[in-house]
């Protein structure tokens, strides 16, 4: 066997390895696809081909399940969310990148170490005390808690966008008389503009994702899609056609807002850690 | 305003943020620990019983116990597992050309997934009746034909493993990639030239020079992990029995179906002391590098 011959069979070899990787995972998003679009009999065929019906997105939109609800508080919470985040986040991060603070980097270290901490024990006395305070069940009460988990991602992605707009424009515009206030609204902002866009959508992505602060918080009137997701249990077993419908109303949105921000996607989720 | 006060301003905000929606309750968890805390009982929620909760997990409790070893095995699997694959999709990807960016844009969407989600899609793939990966399996291995996955405590944990493995996968492996990216392609280059094997220049050059890369994504997926609730709770909610029941998931049960939630924040904070070692060793990292 010439050398060019092993190099055509490696590459071969290769190219079947990525054409496995790749299927084992679309499968598993193919196939609620295709389910969504089944009918009840049609899926517990495990019929490939069929004809397919948009009625189960009709269906979950229907009493009793009123998927229309959820959807309108996952919105809500996970938009406000990300509008208390962010502006917050960019005057830490702006601060954080451009000046020195006393007990600076304690502070990061502690605002990256609560990324870290089980949702599990932050929300054991949240629930204590929204239930006290009449929060329980309320949208209001998961945008307070989302906070929690959004807001280190937030300082820690912004200031790495931050980290990387050069300095000069800003001294420039200082010596010629503008204010801090003004350099950051006027220089400041349009520059990084695209970095908040991705830390907003990030965010957003994230809010929209969690699950066990609604479920432990919500029961009734601020359920959000993923809770959603346990109404189509029915007395027979799980509904999968109306699972299915329900669940790419809740993924098909992320995969939009995912790939828009690919480029920033690892940047972000590791938090400049990894370059 | 003088730039001396402003920058505290600036900060101000999100610090406090941070304290109210982080630090607090993670004092007030360590307080609720040392009580009698019963969701129920009013006025329970302030009787004092020093370290009790804490001797009745580790004395009284082989649930507690269980959750441990269940957490502990499914944390050295998935981070095994899930570096693993990543490594090898990673080098496989890492070249670049049409395929092999157009499969790593592919790699985004099941990060972009609920975890919740994966583990509904997991449920419905392992259906005895009609999933596909349960029909999968017994057409390749007839033994496994006629099992309910998750009916079977072994089974059903391997379950839980592969759907997390499949979830985490594709992010590790675009970290890996964006590490593999950093190398100098010179020093690889310069292995070859000496005539070093692939084996060898993966070996002696590639995975030094990748290890930093390789410890943030080890601590990172370590840290997720040990959190594992999401997937659990909607592919088999702890069980059969408790054969899947997570640390995160005891903690859940014991504080919000029994309302026991004293006894809960005892054993969340046990499994804060973990995280904090981790946590550690990850700032370390990144701070190195700055």
């Amino acid at each position: 066997m010439t050398g060019k011959q092993r190099k055509q069979i490696w590459n071969a070899f290769q190219l079947t390895l990525i054409l496995i990787a790749t299927f084992i995972m679309l499968v598993p998003i193919v196939w609620i696809f295709l389910a969504a679009f089944k009918t009840h009999v049609d899926v517990y065929q495990l019929k490939l081909f069929f004809r397919p019906t948009l009625e189960n997105f009709g269906t979950v939109f229907d009493d009793p399940y009123r998927l229309g609800e959820k959807l309108y508080n996952s919105t809500i919470v996970a938009l406000v969310t990300v509008v208390f985040a962010i502006p917050i986040a960019t005057c830490a991060a702006y601060s954080f990148s451009r000046f020195r603070l006393r007990g600076e980097t304690t502070m990061l270290v502690m605002i990256l170490a609560t990324q870290f901490v089980p949702a599990v024990v932050i929300i054991l006395p949240f629930f204590v005390m929204f239930r006290d305070i009449g929060l329980l069940d309320t949208r209001l009460g998961l945008i307070l808690v989302n906070l929690a988990i959004v807001m280190p991602f937030a300082i820690w992605m912004i200031k790495g966008f931050i980290d990387g707009i050069p300095l000069d424009t800003e001294e420039a515009a200082m010596v010629d008389g503008s204010s801090r206030i003004q350099v950051i609204r006027n220089i400041v902002l349009p520059m990084a503009a695209p970095g908040l866009l991705t830390a907003a959508i990030f965010c957003f992505i994230i809010a929209w994702n969690e699950f066990l602060f609604a479920l432990i918080l919500t029961n009734k009137d601020a359920v959000t899609l993923p809770i959603g997701l346990a109404l189509f249990k029915g007395e027979e077993g799980d509904l999968w056609n109306l699972l299915s419908a329900a669940g790419i109303i809740i993924m098909a949105p992320m995969f939009v807002l995912a790939l828009i921000i690919r480029k920033y996607f690892v940047q972000g989720m590791t938090m400049g850690a990894v370059r | 305003m003088r730039d001396n006060t402003l920058k505290y301003v600036l900060v101000l905000p999100a610090v406090m943020v941070v304290f109210a929606t982080a630090i607090w309750p993670l004092m007030e968890s360590a307080r609720l620990s040392a009580t009698v805390g019963r969701l129920n009982r009013p006025g329970s929620l302030d009787q004092y019983i020093g370290l009790e909760n804490y001797t009745w997990a580790f004395f009284e409790e082989p649930a507690f116990w269980n959750s441990v070893w269940v957490t502990g095995i499914y944390t050295i699997l998935t981070v095994g597992l899930t570096t693993i694959f990543a490594l090898g999709l990673a080098l496989l990807l890492a070249p670049g050309g049409r395929l092999r960016s157009g499969v790593q844009t592919l790699l985004i969407l099941p990060f972009a997934m609920s975890p919740a989600l994966i583990g509904v899609s997991f449920r419905f793939m392992f259906n005895p009746e009609f999933g596909l990966f349960d029909a999968f399996f017994g057409a390749v291995m007839p033994p496994l034909a006629d099992v309910s996955w998750l009916a079977d405590p072994t089974l059903a944990f391997a379950v839980c493993v592969m759907a997390d493995v499949w979830g985490w996968i594709p992010f590790l492996t675009l970290v890996l990639i964006g590490g593999l990216a950093s190398i100098p392609q010179d020093t690889i280059e310069a292995a070859q030239v000496d005539g070093a094997s692939g084996w060898r220049v993966f070996k002696d050059v590639t995975l030094p020079q990748l290890a930093p890369v390789l410890a943030v994504v080890i601590i990172l997926k370590s840290i997720f992990s040990l959190k594992t609730f999401d997937q659990i709770f909607m592919l088999t909610n702890g069980g059969p029995g408790t054969a899947t029941q997570t640390l995160s998931h005891y903690i859940y049960f014991n504080g919000m179906k029994y309302g026991q939630i004293g006894y809960a924040a005892s054993v969340a904070w046990l499994m804060v002391i973990p995280m904090i070692l981790l946590t550690y060793l990850y700032a370390r990292f990144v701070f190195r590098k700055d």
